[in-house]
């Protein structure tokens, strides 16, 4: 496809027209075209790539793990994270990453020592515990694995130690992000859907409903979330299995968290409805429903989904939190507030700070990305609203 | 100015009466109390009977509620289940910790996002400009939780921990240097908030005809940054701040567990793994009222601040 050697200025918008005059056409390939399309959209490609990579570990959780995130080897409590060795004892440089087994030297240091005997590679797509691929395929395959032989037992290898059950960092570190992964947005997903939900109902029908709808909301971003979802968690037992900790989280998140994104609804669906195509649905009788549905909803689309995506962390965060303060999923489970409860105050001083941190990292680094994102669609939403005022005045002068 | 003052105060109280509704029908629905939390004592039946007998948790829901309201609207928020003593007496001290310790947070959060403020709104693109973008990007993807743990093992590896660690368990104190630490952490996702809205108010105030007019006349520019910028960029700001108490005291939560500060989100933490309910019932009304009351003095300020609104 050629670009069009004289393209007439007053059909493209502002920053196209600037592109087009910066750059002569050069015989613009798709490829070329693509990356035009890309340009300026650094901070949302940059925050996709990083809840990408997120979203991968959530849906391979368990192929990544090399074991089950319950499993427990009691002798090797606090290890620290195994060294990955491509040179053995003697100095021989060997081309397949292997490791040595190890062994407890003082208890109350938690200080290791290796077992130089023999060496144990590490193996890729090794057998491990069964679990269903994608929720459906039953298999016992993982990314990586220790080879061991008939007779011996290959030593764990933990990429970030193993905590005070011996339990692998790594592996529960993905079942966390799986659990706060599955929390977080859900939970900012259906309280969206409530918050829209009540705030077109208040922008359309106005009066007293819009009045009562809007203190409430009013009401709920002014009261402290936190303390009220601990209020109401006491009222339940102690113990939850994980299935019930994600539903009363959800149904508690949704209750509390619809306000925000329903003043946002609302304030659109008020201007919405002062815009022609609107009255011309109206005039033509088109029922309530279609209108709020094709011409309000679908017009307010993106901002909406921009105040979602800059709600989420929130959602997120109070799952952490509570997981944190032992109130969310709780013990076996893993999510990324409860594998910090084992962080205390001397964590720097047993020189791996960064495995222990790690659950620490990879919730800044989602909301890094999320917030990334967000300002990303942030910008392009005020980019189209400049575009749409322009070619409004545009069509004005005509 | 009465009116809204009174109209707030009615419906606060209506609020806080939903929410203590709530809370005990979701109690008397779950069947949790205080007295079910001791199953590991392994208590008999009857043991448990006359407990609950003791503490009123054998009559009616309606009942209990009614009970416990007409006392609350005499100042008894009733007894804890553990120990036993007013709930009142228990959250005094906690609230004025948590109350300090969300006034020195906002105070520096405050100082922060109105200098960086309006020293970026002044220079578009400049480097203090791109450094608030910076911070306020930061700011808000660092949650609490991990600062929170990380000031703390920060200052357990330094000498400041006699001066800034936790407070003991048995402290009645309540104004002490350890309140900083803990202000800090909790203040750094607040200044992400304030100090974007400033930037932008400011910005918006400083393209104004008055301030041109101002500078114009001569006047100094820190007459013009301070008397005519800022003073019409103040209610979108006293919005903000009142839209912020509440994550103010929802961090508080975390902030105070995690850094050892007694306040009343710590309080409530330790109500929850006890089960003991009026307390937290306690806890989660005197959070509310105090953050509605933050409100209705945003309000309040709004007013005075500009005449139009009064």
């Amino acid at each position: 496809m050629k670009w069009p050697e004289k393209q007439s200025s007053a059909t493209l918008s502002p920053p196209a027209e600037a592109c087009a005059k910066g750059r002569p056409s050069k015989g613009a390939s798709a490829w070329r075209l693509g990356l035009r399309k890309l340009r300026g959209r650094g901070s949302l490609i940059a925050g996709i790539s990083v809840v990408g990579v997120f979203g991968l570990v959530f849906f391979l959780a368990d192929w990544l793990a090399p074991y089950d995130y319950r499993s427990q080897s009691r002798p090797e409590s606090m290890a620290p994270p195994t060294p990955i060795r491509f040179r053995d004892a003697q100095g021989q440089l060997h081309a397949w990453p292997f490791i040595y087994a190890r062994r407890l030297v003082d208890r109350s240091t938690h200080r290791y020592e290796e077992i130089t005997d023999r060496a144990y590679p590490l193996e890729l797509f090794a057998r491990g515990y069964s679990y269903e691929f994608l929720w459906f395929f039953p298999t016992n395959l993982h990314l990586f694995g220790v080879r061991g032989d008939a007779g011996a037992e290959a030593p764990r290898v933990y990429l970030l130690g193993a905590d005070k059950f011996g339990r692998d960092r790594f592996s529960r570190l993905l079942m966390a992000t799986y659990y706060s992964l599955l929390v977080g947005p859900i939970g900012a997903l259906l309280a969206g859907a409530l918050g829209v939900l009540i705030g077109v109902v208040a922008g359309y029908k106005g009066g007293w409903t819009d009045t009562v709808l809007m203190r409430a909301a009013d009401v709920m971003l002014a009261l402290p979330a936190l303390v009220l979802i601990l209020a109401v968690r006491a009222t339940f037992p102690p113990g939850l299995q994980p299935a019930g900790a994600i539903k009363l989280l959800l149904v508690l998140f949704v209750l509390l968290g619809w306000a925000e994104i329903s003043r946002l609804a609302r304030g659109l669906t008020m201007e919405l409805r002062q815009r022609d195509h609107v009255m011309a649905a109206v005039s033509l009788g088109c029922s309530p429903a279609q209108i709020i549905l094709r011409h309000i909803l679908l017009n307010a689309a993106l901002p909406l989904t921009t105040q979602a995506v800059l709600i989420l962390p929130t959602f997120l965060l109070a799952e952490t939190a509570l997981s944190y303060l032992g109130v969310g999923l709780q013990e076996p489970e893993a999510s990324w507030g409860s594998l910090l409860t084992a962080v205390d105050n001397s964590v720097f001083k047993r020189g791996h700070a960064f495995a222990e941190l790690s659950p620490a990292l990879a919730i800044t680094l989602f909301v890094f990305g999320v917030r990334l994102i967000g300002d990303g669609l942030e910008k392009e939403r005020r980019e189209l609203e400049v575009e749409r005022s322009t070619r409004v005045e545009r069509s004005d002068q005509q | 100015m009465i009116k809204l003052i009174f109209s707030r105060l009615l419906q606060g109280v209506f609020v806080l009466l939903i929410i203590s509704f709530l809370i005990f029908a979701l109690m008397a629905r779950a069947g949790g109390d205080a007295v079910s939390a001791l199953d590991t004592l392994r208590s008999s039946e009857e043991t448990r009977k006359s407990l609950r007998g003791l503490d009123g948790l054998d009559r009616p829901l309606m009942e209990r509620y009614w009970n416990w309201v007409a006392e609350a609207a005499r100042g008894d928020l009733g007894r804890s289940l553990t120990l036993h003593i007013p709930v009142w007496n228990i959250l005094r001290l906690p609230l004025l910790r948590t109350g300090l310790l969300a006034a020195v947070a906002l105070l520096i959060a405050w100082l922060i996002s109105l200098t960086l403020g309006i020293a970026a709104a002044r220079r578009a693109g400049s480097w203090v400009d791109r450094l608030c973008s910076v911070i306020v990007l930061l700011a808000a993807s660092t949650p609490r939780l991990v600062m929170a743990l990380l000031a703390l093992a920060f200052i357990a590896s330094t000498p400041l921990f006699n001066v800034f660690g936790p407070t003991s368990d048995s402290a009645t104190e309540v104004w002490s240097l350890r309140v900083i630490p803990p202000a800090i952490v909790l203040s750094i996702p607040l200044v992400a908030l304030f100090l974007a809205q400033t930037r932008a108010v400011i910005r918006d105030a400083l393209d104004e005809e008055f301030v041109r007019a101002a500078r114009a006349k001569g006047a100094p520019e820190w007459i013009v940054l301070l008397r005519h910028a800022l003073r019409p960029a103040l209610n979108p700001l006293i919005t903000v701040f009142g839209f912020s108490l509440g994550e103010v005291m929802s961090g508080s939560v975390i902030v105070e567990t995690v850094m050892g500060w007694r306040g009343l989100g710590q309080l409530g933490v330790e109500a929850v793994g006890t089960r003991d309910i009026p307390l937290l019932l306690g806890v989660a009304l005197a959070a509310s009222a105090a953050v509605m009351a933050g409100n209705l003095l945003a309000d309040v300020l709004q007013r005075l601040n500009n005449p139009r609104l009064r």
